[in-house]
């Protein structure tokens, strides 16, 4: 399995190849199709549209409508599908198209994807990958701005990553594809167009391994998804006032690599979880518990949680504005687990 | 899209070995299944037990009408499809009592019984789940350019889960070989067909989704076999899916041997039934075409004791999951 | 385990000791330990020793590392599982209430004392309700004269119940004297102590008393930089038995910003960079938003502050200050008192050591095989000193009141440099030993000085001391004589020299010897006369072989 860092991600000729987030996820995933033959989608308007949010361009001129499926406006089945094929020796990937969809299929996920190993004593994997955009900020309201890890990184049996940018958009849904396991990629919508360092040939980036994006003594700030570009802007704005926070992307929220964390929070001794989630019961939760339960004698401070505010994503922009978590509150977040008198 | 008429097998010889199979796959079923409510009530069994005892015709005509290869989905009450499908006694026992040499090494229980050699995708906790799994089985047969089908048993409940109808759709929009396996045992739970759904016959659901379809006697073994045995041909052709509702009844509760609660049905109802049990019909219908001897016959009960009362002694004396694998299968690499 | 409790007292080492820095409490604060086994390291003014338990228990420390006591005082117990420290004042910890009882009763020692103030606050009143929760704060001095540090607390918007300044101010800590410039204890609802649990894990390892270091996070947190603050001894957290009380935030006016901004945060920057400088940040203006502390504000516009002393064992740098404590302390205070009792002068005298060095050489050839060790040119000298003594005894006495008492035994001291220092470690009667034995012993010993696990008793009792620079080039010098002894003596540089047979120069081997001596009780003559006892000692090596 090829594993490069974004700082290998140069064309030959030297220069630094960019490219958005969904044209990145697009590379991955026609790459994982020419790689294996068994690798198929599914989902609403993936073939003769390409997707809405354009995640599947060009593909059904590549690979034909035997591997571009569209399907009805079905979940269920659709998961169902994928179930059926994956225990079957396919490889499907079928598209959610939006995170909040997943209330639908829930059980297909849950119930089949998910147990199906365990229950049947191992007979069967389900190498299933599900794509899907969460998040807000697009005015786009209460049901299709969901972030919603928390409820699958809580079944036993789903693995779930979060790109942040172009470079993990391409490398998480690869290795996805390649697992053996169910791994929903949460896309978020807000990326899609931002650019990024993506090499052109296929890699994989290990699941359940977090990403030291920036290193610091001071905090360390674990962010989910989006919230690594606002907590790395954060970084910024705190390091001109002298206080060096450390970003840590866990890429893969299940498996969730708390060792990471853990040793970032020994040197600290000051952690921060940031997620668009509702705070409520989100990562931030888990992972707050988590660090007290390991490093609980290396905190000088109770571990923060930034998340939204216990209410549906609200519609109007202003009102969606003070609901998503930014930079400004990871900032200010910081400042109050380093306030010292 | 019309349906077929109910067969009338009795006129129609069918060949002795089908006779024979058909009854060897019953028998298996009804003794597996006596026996295991007997365990459970002897307080030997942990969980649920939903038996399949009185619809053996089904399970044992469609089985009897598909190849190894052939998959299929099944249902919390599933160990019939297991048996007819050809899952062994002794791993389904040995899972029954929670052992480690069970089909699920203990991990899954009696809902979750499954041979994925055999082309059994398991039974399913979940009503109505199996449905498009099945749906993605034959979608997986088809892109690999084989000519396997897949055939998915639900009841009659399951008929009002969006899964059904997701995955009913979704076959018939593909045109992928599913066989649709409605098994009307007349009751969703304790919930008889009429307050369920205002419809007799849940076949006419099949038209709905441009789906051909057809209804037996679900207690007729030989007219299940038939009526399988065309629509699989149907769909191994790339004809697409079809439906079979098979008019059945469970002999034993929901769940359990013996009912708890209220009445929820007659005694007259159940001896009615059971008048017309499949396996005596079926016995008698081999006496009078000669198709099997009563010492054929006997000796099939026999021989099925005789490996019963084996299968169950050997997951009695097999080992209990060890604690420490308890992750075991959560993830697979 | 002990069924009572078991005082631990800070030992007396060696007959000079008089008070000792607990180094390190070598048990955590809680935890079982066996009789005998180590339990704690204290500095003396000689040697680092480790010290062991007298008794089974579970360890309970009054007095935190880094403190410096007197031999003798009570610095901790050993208790029996569930059971109490017999005095409230030894509760590192107030873990409820009922730790408020310790001021009333008369406390052993000055550190009890002021631990039991500290510790034994109890929740005020004030501030209980939440009116007094946003009155006192937000209001500057407001009856109390602490206007800050309990505004952050407050100023969060986190506190329900009493504020942590509502605690300090109603605490008998600001009758009885804090220990570290104020307000130590910090206390939170229901009198618990509030540290981070990463505070307590540094305290822990460190020995140190969270009663008595003050908490600047939010509402008054001790957090771990407090703690480790407490233990370089910053301004304002210097070793709380030297300490007086003074206010936590100097009277210098805080911008009335400050008390109602949401924050007093001083970035970790600035808190380093204040740190190196050992500047005191609560005398600092902050000019930044809401009083905030910015890196400029650190920037020296008028005097230097006091700079912090450096953390054990840094290696020292331009613009330090090494405190006159520990064993610099102890050689300070030494050497100046040795210049002012004595009637000090020196002698220089040059000794032949061409028999010495080819005697050594053969020695190095004849006893090769051997486990015999080949004595260097110093311990040839030690010896010859030894030796030499044994016929000029006055230079082997001791002043005291009643006169010069002219000592039976020869031990030799010899200066070793140490890190940080130097240690004269002894050798027992070094005239009657064969030299091999001293070469042996001295060079055990100043192996065991250099490390740190020198024996204090190893260090007692020299009746003359040797001191050789010769290694560092000097040829004389005027060494100061060790308290006690009425002489010692130097060793120069080994080097060429020259003597004249006829007109013909011939090449020597020289060193000079630099003898230091008490006019009090020597006069020129006779300690020039030792001079060349041992220079004839010598020239004529093989006498000091046995």
């Amino acid at each position: 399995m090829t594993t490069l860092t974004q700082e290998q991600a140069a064309v030959p000729d030297g220069t630094v190849r960019k490219l958005t987030y969904v044209k990145a996820f697009n590379e991955g995933l026609a790459q994982a199709m020419r790689e294996d033959e068994n690798v198929f989608v599914a989902g609403e308007d993936v073939a003769g549209y390409g997707g809405v949010f354009r995640m599947f361009d060009n593909l059904l001129d590549e690979f034909g409508p035997r591997r571009m499926i569209d399907t009805p406006i079905s979940e269920a089945a659709l998961v169902g599908l994928g179930v059926g094929a994956a225990a079957r020796g396919l490889r499907p990937v079928v598209d959610l198209m939006f995170m909040d969809f997943i209330g639908v299929c829930l059980d297909q996920i849950v119930n089949q994807a998910a147990k199906m190993k365990y229950m049947f004593g191992g007979a069967v994997s389900v190498p299933l990958t599900i794509t899907t955009a969460s998040g807000a900020g697009l005015g786009a309201a209460a049901q299709h701005s969901q972030s919603l890890e928390a409820w699958l990184a809580h079944v036993p049996g789903l693995k779930v990553v979060m790109p942040c940018d172009a470079y993990t958009a391409k490398g998480l849904t690869v290795s996805a594809i390649r697992d053996d396991n169910p791994v929903v990629v949460m896309l978020n919508k807000v990326l899609l167009g931002s650019t990024g360092h993506v090499p052109e040939e296929i890699y994989g980036i290990p699941l359940g391994r977090a990403h030291t994006a920036r290193q610091g003594s001071d905090v360390t700030v674990i962010a989910l998804g989006r919230m690594v570009g606002e907590a790395l802007a954060a970084a910024d704005e705190l390091a001109a006032e002298g206080v060096e926070i450390e970003v840590i992307d866990p890429r893969t929220v299940q498996p969730l690599d708390t060792e990471t964390m853990f040793a970032s929070v020994r040197r600290t001794n000051r952690a921060l979880v940031v997620h668009e989630a509702v705070t409520f019961g989100g990562l931030g939760a888990e992972i707050a518990a988590q660090i007290q339960d390991a490093v609980f004698d290396h905190l000088d401070a109770p571990v923060l949680r930034i998340g939204a505010p216990f209410s549906p994503v609200p519609f109007s922009p202003v009102l969606e504005k003070a609901y998503v978590p930014d930079r400004a509150r990871i900032v200010q977040g910081c400042r109050r687990l380093l306030e010292r008198a | 899209m019309a349906q077929k008429k109910p067969a009338d097998t009795a006129e129609h010889r069918t060949s002795s070995q089908v006779i024979k199979d058909l009854h060897e796959r019953m028998v298996r079923i009804r003794l597996f299944e006596t026996e295991a409510g007997k365990l459970m009530e002897a307080g030997r069994l942990p969980g649920f037990l939903h038996l399949y005892v009185g619809q053996e015709a089904v399970a044992a005509g469609v089985m009897a009408a598909l190849r190894d290869d052939d998959q299929i989905t099944s249902t919390h009450r599933g160990h019939g499809h297991a048996v007819a499908k050809g899952v062994g006694f002794r791993e389904m026992y040995a899972e029954l009592y929670g052992r480690a040499t069970g089909a699920c090494l203990g991990r899954g229980g009696s809902m979750h019984i499954n041979d994925v050699s055999l082309g059994m995708l398991g039974a399913n906790g979940i009503v109505g789940a199996g449905v498009p799994i099945a749906v993605g089985a034959a979608f997986a047969a088809r892109y690999k350019g084989e000519d396997s089908v897949a055939v998915t048993f639900f009841g009659d409940g399951a008929t009002n889960i969006g899964a059904f109808h997701e995955g009913a759709n979704m076959a018939a929009v593909l045109g992928l070989p599913v066989v649709f396996v409605c098994e009307n045992n007349g009751y969703a739970e304790f919930t008889p067909q009429s307050q369920h759904m205002l419809l007799t016959d849940v076949a006419d659901r099949a038209a709905s989704y441009g789906m051909p379809s057809v209804i037996v006697d679900g207690m007729d073994a030989v007219a299940v076999h038939r009526a399988a045995t065309d629509a699989v041909a149907r769909a191994r052709s790339g004809a697409g899916p079809m439906m079979i509702e098979a008019k059945t009844y469970r002999y034993f509760d929901h769940q359990g041997v013996k009912g708890l609660r209220h009445p929820y049905r007659s005694d007259e109802e159940v001896a009615e039934w059971k008048a017309r049990d499949p396996i005596d019909l079926l016995e008698a219908r081999a006496a009078a075409d000669g198709t099997a001897t009563r010492a054929e016959l006997d000796d099939t009960w026999q021989r099925t004791r005789d490996e019963i009362a084996e299968a169950i002694a050997y997951a009695e004396s097999s080992p209990l999951p060890d604690t420490a694998d308890l992750l075991l299968n959560v993830y697979s690499g | 385990m002990s069924d009572v409790a078991v005082e631990v007292l800070l030992p007396k080492i060696g007959l000079t000791m008089q008070e000792g820095t607990i180094e390190e409490w070598l048990v955590p604060t809680g935890a079982a330990v066996a009789e005998g086994e180590a339990l704690l390291r204290i500095a003396t003014d000689k040697v680092d020793v480790d010290v062991e338990a007298e008794a089974g228990g579970l360890l309970h420390p009054v007095v935190p590392a880094g403190t410096t006591v007197p031999a003798g005082a009570l610095i901790g117990w050993l208790l029996a599982e569930g059971e109490q420290p017999p005095d409230p004042a030894g509760t590192p910890m107030p873990a409820g209430s009922g730790a408020g009882t310790g001021t009333a009763g008369g406390p052993a020692s000055v550190w009890s004392t002021a631990l039991g103030a500290a510790s034994g606050s109890p929740a005020p009143k004030t501030g209980v309700a939440g009116a007094g929760v946003s009155a006192g704060p937000t209001t500057p001095g407001a009856g109390t004269g602490f206007p800050a540090p309990m505004q952050t607390g407050a100023a969060a918007g986190t506190l329900a119940g009493p504020t942590a300044s509502g605690i300090l101010t109603a605490s008998p800590a600001s009758a009885a004297p804090p220990l570290n410039g104020g307000g130590a204890t910090t206390a939170g609802p229901a009198g618990r102590l509030l540290a981070s649990p990463n505070a307590r894990r540094v305290a822990l390892g460190a020995g140190v008393d969270l009663t008595a270091v003050r908490g600047t996070g939010p509402r008054g947190r001790i957090v771990s930089e407090d703690v480790e603050e407490f233990l370089a001894g910053l301004p304002g957290e210097a070793a709380p038995s030297l300490r007086s009380a003074t206010p936590v935030v100097s009277a210098s006016p805080v911008p009335p910003a400050t008390a109602v901004s949401s924050v007093t945060a001083v970035s970790p920057l600035v808190r380093r960079l204040a740190k190196e400088r050992g500047i005191d940040l609560s005398e600092v203006n902050g000019t930044g938003p809401g009083g905030r502390i910015r890196r400029s504000d650190l920037d020296p516009a008028g005097p230097p502050r006091e700079p912090a002393p450096r953390r054990r064992n840094a290696a020292p740098r331009p613009g330090d200050v090494l405190p006159l404590t520990g064993m610099r302390g102890t050689i300070a205070r030494r050497m100046h008192a040795s210049l002012q009792e004595m009637a000090q002068l020196t002698h220089g005298y040059e000794v032949r050591m061409d028999a010495v060095v080819s005697l050594r050489d053969r020695l190095k050839e004849e006893w090769a095989d051997t486990e015999l060790p080949v004595p260097t040119l110093n311990d040839f000298l030690l010896k010859a000193a030894a030796l030499a003594l044994r016929t000029h005894p006055l230079l082997n006495a001791t002043v005291r009141d009643d006169g010069i008492h002219l000592l039976d035994d020869v031990h030799l001291g010899f200066a070793v440099a140490v890190p940080g220092g130097l240690m004269v470690p002894v050798i027992e009667d070094a005239a009657v030993l064969p030299l091999p034995e001293i070469a042996r012993t001295a060079k055990a010993l100043a192996q065991a000085a250099r490390e740190g696990r020198i024996p204090p008793d190893r260090l007692e009792g020299a009746t003359f001391t040797v001191t050789s620079l010769g290694g560092y080039g000097v040829d004389f010098f005027t060494p100061v004589i060790n308290p006690g002894n009425v002489a010692i003596l130097g060793v120069g540089r080994l080097r060429d020299g020259v003597e004249w047979l006829d007109d013909r120069p011939l090449r020597t081997r020289v060193l000079t010897l630099s003898l230091t001596f008490d006019h009090r009780a020597v006069d020129g003559a006779p300690a020039a006369e030792y001079l060349r006892t041992v220079g004839e000692l010598l020239r004529k090596p093989l006498r000091l072989l046995v």
